[in-house]
């Protein structure tokens, strides 16, 4: 063998390892390469995309709305990086830390929100100037002079970063909970066409679902397949609605809220205690509709009431708008879905009327939110996209595909999920029972024991009433113990804004032309603005607020003469009295 | 192992030299490739402004060692006692202040007492005043401000520089701090000079001078006075020019239950409910606004049978 092959051989075989790793790392390279360049031709400008959401009908609406983008703009390709839930959070820090992120990125969850702020601070591009103005792929529309934000349902409220003071995201859905149904199965045991609207025509069909059993398998049918995954849809959209009331007897700042620190001071003082009709009425409901979920429901997962549905066995389950095409998709064939909204019990209702004021108030807040990366090399075209995503038209056509709710004002929405249509008048729930730490961990063990009927309604106001009195300030005071760090990080990015506002000001003292002075001194206004806002709202009240909550946790009795936060005191009735008669004597 | 360790050395040994040769080459090169790439240390060159706004916008994305490195050498190359040099100084002791994780306080002290000594005629004076007085009021978790030592700090920055942004902002901490107490000497005292700021002030953070003037009266039991306070807040309201679109469905609401249960000012409470509900229709608290409107007709109606007009 000549020396020159004995040397390479030799040379392979030392170096054997090193060799494959670095064969390896050839051919990624060359298939990446030739794969990107096979999706972008050449002059192409290429949009990478980055989210979360894997369900095929989300990549196939992004697909042909980048097809339609490509009609008009035919030198622009979007790529997508799917990437799954569990670890979007560390791919996404990672791409941006790395300076590799795509150029939009869905933006908003799988990580803290002190962590998308910092993000959005660092990484992100400013979009406030292009929400405050009109959407030019909505021109000839009936909206194509409004500003962005005006053209969404909720007002672009999501979108807006209170502690940037600017708009850093494009929301292009909007998301609700509804009760899904098995229409055929309904029919079957009950009779009935359509699902019951009210609270005791509910219950009533749910007696008729658990004394029927399946003839084949001989296994009683469920009338509620759930989890306590789903269980939080239903105290959140029915059950915890019920307390709304309490505000007119603790909302003592009167914000139509009901804190966690007045709650506490309401039941110190004696004001409000779990037998006042809407926390009994309330924790009632619970009792009553759960007793139709599967035995054993707090132990289980999401998938595992999903498949009860899915197997006909049980009949209501509830779910978002984010599963109703795959659910349907999955049914297809074999049972008719349905979708309705949470049975509320009427004003005339015995028990419930006194209590029950309306259905829930849904916020129309947008999600499915998408941000611009700083990295972007044409920011441009990738604000032009979002902006074609958020268009009338094109929300329509990217909502449809998907199965979503549009967030645009004027789009038309898929007929099944016209159940979804947001609550835009309505009531709230008002418990708030813990106070951290301690509370915290009790009110769980408490409230899980009587979701499962291990409790009963008056050991459990008792046992944990006395609890949550002992040592609710201790949790509090606990709690309250690092408030000054919010100031401090307020007082951070406030010095970021106030170095900017004084550099504006040079800049616009130094400007040689009148346009620059005036374009500069616009930007010196704005940012000072902005300081003394953030100033006014976060700084300048931190000791104050503090010193009132702490005045009103304190306390162990009402001031004498209370009179509570929406009643009229006996001055004030005399003033309005007098008034109406001035009125009748003119 | 060792003989197989032998035989692998004496091939090495043996292998044509130009191919070791390349072989280092080709590994020294992908090495030198990989380190190139890890990272770019950003190199701060450029005339003291622009190094200046560098250190600004490396701090505001919280690159806080950019920061530094760009205020040091706008620091190194411009005069000492300059206002450019005590900008730069000022965005240092910035940094060092407010940086976390990593601050080092003791250091920003320093670096805003410097100022003071070496640049008495900055405009970055009154700024590092009130930042030497936000160190003493702003302290560590689980400490308590020497309030004396916080007051006398704010009156300083008020008594040197009457007029500056910053002395107006002292003097609205100052006045929480005497509000916070919620107790009526020392609301009356902050409640006299609120009321003294307000009738000399046109702009700069008067509505919140009203607003902690709204505080001030209700601490005091005075509701006429807390609901034209909040009022005067409210139209107060500086607008950001570019900007414009400020939500107001809260201050709606407030104006609402104050003009109705504190001071049965229906007309009034009339007014903001309906403005909520006309101007924010989505917003939360609608409900609210029309059980409100139906209240007061219905006490209205009750009042007017009881009395028979």
């Amino acid at each position: 063998m000549p020396k020159f092959l004995q040397s390479a051989l030799a040379f392979v075989r030392t170096y054997f390892a090193l060799l494959v790793v670095f064969a390896v790392f050839l051919w990624s390279a060359f298939v990446i390469v030739a794969f990107r360049s096979q999706q972008t031709p050449p002059g192409s400008v290429v949009i990478r995309l980055g989210h979360w959401q894997l369900e095929a009908s989300v990549r196939e609406g992004i697909d042909e709305m980048a097809r339609l983008y490509r009609e008009k703009h035919p030198n622009v390709v979007v790529i997508q990086d799917a990437i799954p839930e569990g670890t979007y959070g560390q791919w996404v820090s990672t791409q941006l830390m790395g300076g590799t992120a795509p150029d939009i990125l869905q933006v908003g969850a799988m990580l803290p929100a002190n962590i998308w702020l910092s993000y959005y601070n660092r990484y992100f591009f400013p979009l406030s100037r292009y929400v405050n103005a009109p959407n030019p792929h909505n021109a000839g529309t009936d909206i194509a002079d409004l500003p962005l934000r005006q053209t969404y349902k909720d007002g672009m409220k999501t979108a807006y970063v209170t502690e940037m003071q600017e708009y850093m995201s494009v929301p292009l859905s909007l998301f609700g909970v509804r009760i899904f149904y098995n229409k055929d199965l309904l029919k079957q045991l009950t009779g009935r066409d359509e699902a019951p609207r009210d609270y005791r025509d509910f219950l009533a069909v749910c007696d008729q679902i658990r004394a029927a059993v399946n003839a084949d398998t001989g296994q009683p049918y469920i009338p509620i397949a759930g989890s306590q995954y789903h269980f939080a849809h239903w105290d959140g959209m029915m059950f915890s609605p019920v307390t709304y009331g309490a505000f007119r007897r603790a909302d003592f700042n009167r914000d139509g809220f009901v804190g966690n620190d007045e709650t506490f001071v309401a039941f110190k003082t004696g004001l409000l205690d779990f037998y006042y009709p809407p926390y009994a009425l309330w924790l009632k409901m619970l009792r009553e509709v759960t007793d139709y979920f599967q035995v054993g429901y707090t132990g289980l997962g999401r998938d595992e009431a999903v498949f009860l549905f899915a197997q006909q066995r049980a009949v209501f389950m509830t779910t978002g708008t984010w599963d109703a095409r795959s659910l349907q998709e999955q049914a297809k064939g074999q049972f008719e879905v349905g979708i309705m909204d949470f049975p509320i019990p009427s004003r005339d209702d015995p028990v419930y009327g006194e209590v029950v004021e309306g259905r829930i108030y849904e916020s129309p807040g947008g999600g499915f939110q998408f941000g611009v990366s700083r990295n972007s090399k044409n920011v441009d075209v990738a604000v032009d996209f979002l902006l074609f995503l958020a268009s009338q038209q094109g929300n329509e056509k990217l909502n449809g595909i998907i199965g979503w709710i549009p967030a645009i004002v004027g789009t038309e929405l898929d007929p099944l999920l016209q159940a979804f249509e947001p609550h835009l008048e309505g009531i709230y729930g008002n418990a708030n029972f813990t106070l951290g730490g301690n509370t915290a961990v009790t009110w769980a063990q408490r409230y899980s024991l009587y979701q499962v009927n291990q409790i009963s309604f008056d050991d459990f106001a008792r046992e944990y009433t006395e609890y949550y009195v002992r040592t609710g300030l201790e949790d509090f005071l606990e709690q309250q113990r690092d408030w000054r760090r919010g100031m401090q990080r307020n007082e951070q990015y406030l010095a970021g804004i106030r170095g900017r506002a004084i550099l504006a000001d040079q800049a616009a003292a130094a400007a040689r032309t009148p346009e620059e002075q005036s374009a500069a001194a616009l930007d010196a206004e704005s940012a000072w603005v902005r300081y003394r806002a953030i100033t006014a709202s976060r700084q300048i009240w931190g000791e104050l607020n503090h010193a009132r909550q702490m005045d009103l946790v304190k306390r162990d009795k009402l001031p004498e003469g209370f009179v509570g936060p929406y009643e009229y005191s006996s001055n004030v009735l005399a003033k309005i009295r007098q008034r109406l008669r001035d009125e009748a004597s003119k | 192992m060792a003989r197989n360790f032998g035989r692998r050395t004496e091939g090495f040994i043996d292998m044509d030299h130009r191919t070791t040769q390349f072989a280092r080459v080709l590994l020294a090169g992908l090495l030198a490739l990989g380190l190139a790439a890890c990272g770019k240390k950003t190199d701060h060159a450029g005339d003291v402004a622009t190094l200046i706004g560098d250190g600004w916008t490396a701090y505001r994305l919280s690159e806080y060692s950019n920061a530094i490195l760009a205020f040091e050498a706008a620091r190194a190359a411009a005069e000492k006692g300059s206002a450019d040099w005590a900008m730069a100084t000022y965005g240092l002791a910035t940094v060092w202040d407010l940086r976390r994780p990593g601050e080092d306080s003791k250091q920003a002290t320093q670096l805003y007492q410097e100022i003071l000594a070496a640049a008495p005629e900055s405009p970055m004076i009154p700024w590092t005043e009130l930042a030497l007085a936000r160190q003493q009021h702003l302290v560590p978790v689980g400490q308590e401000p020497d309030y004396a030592a916080v007051n006398q700090a704010y009156r300083h920055i008020l008594d040197q520089f009457p007029g500056h942004l910053a002395a107006k902002e002292a003097f609205l901490y100052l006045q929480s701090i005497q509000l916070a107490q919620l107790e009526p000497k020392s609301t009356r005292a902050a409640v006299a000079q609120l009321e003294d700021f307000v009738a000399r002030e046109k702009k700069e953070f008067l509505s919140p001078a009203w607003s902690l003037l709204a505080v001030g009266y209700h601490t005091l039991g005075d509701q006429e006075k807390r609901l034209r306070a909040e009022k005067n807040s409210f139209e107060t309201t500086e607008v950001d020019p570019s900007d414009p679109y400020i939500e107001f469905a809260w201050a709606y609401w407030n104006l609402g239950t104050i003009a109705e249960f504190e001071v049965g000012d229906f007309d009034l409470a009339r007014k903001y409910y309906q403005l909520l509900i006309d101007t924010y229709p989505k917003d939360i608290r609608v409900y609210g606004c029309k059980q409100a409107l139906a209240r007061m007709d219905a006490l209205e109606a009750q009042i007017r049978a009881e009395e028979g007009i």
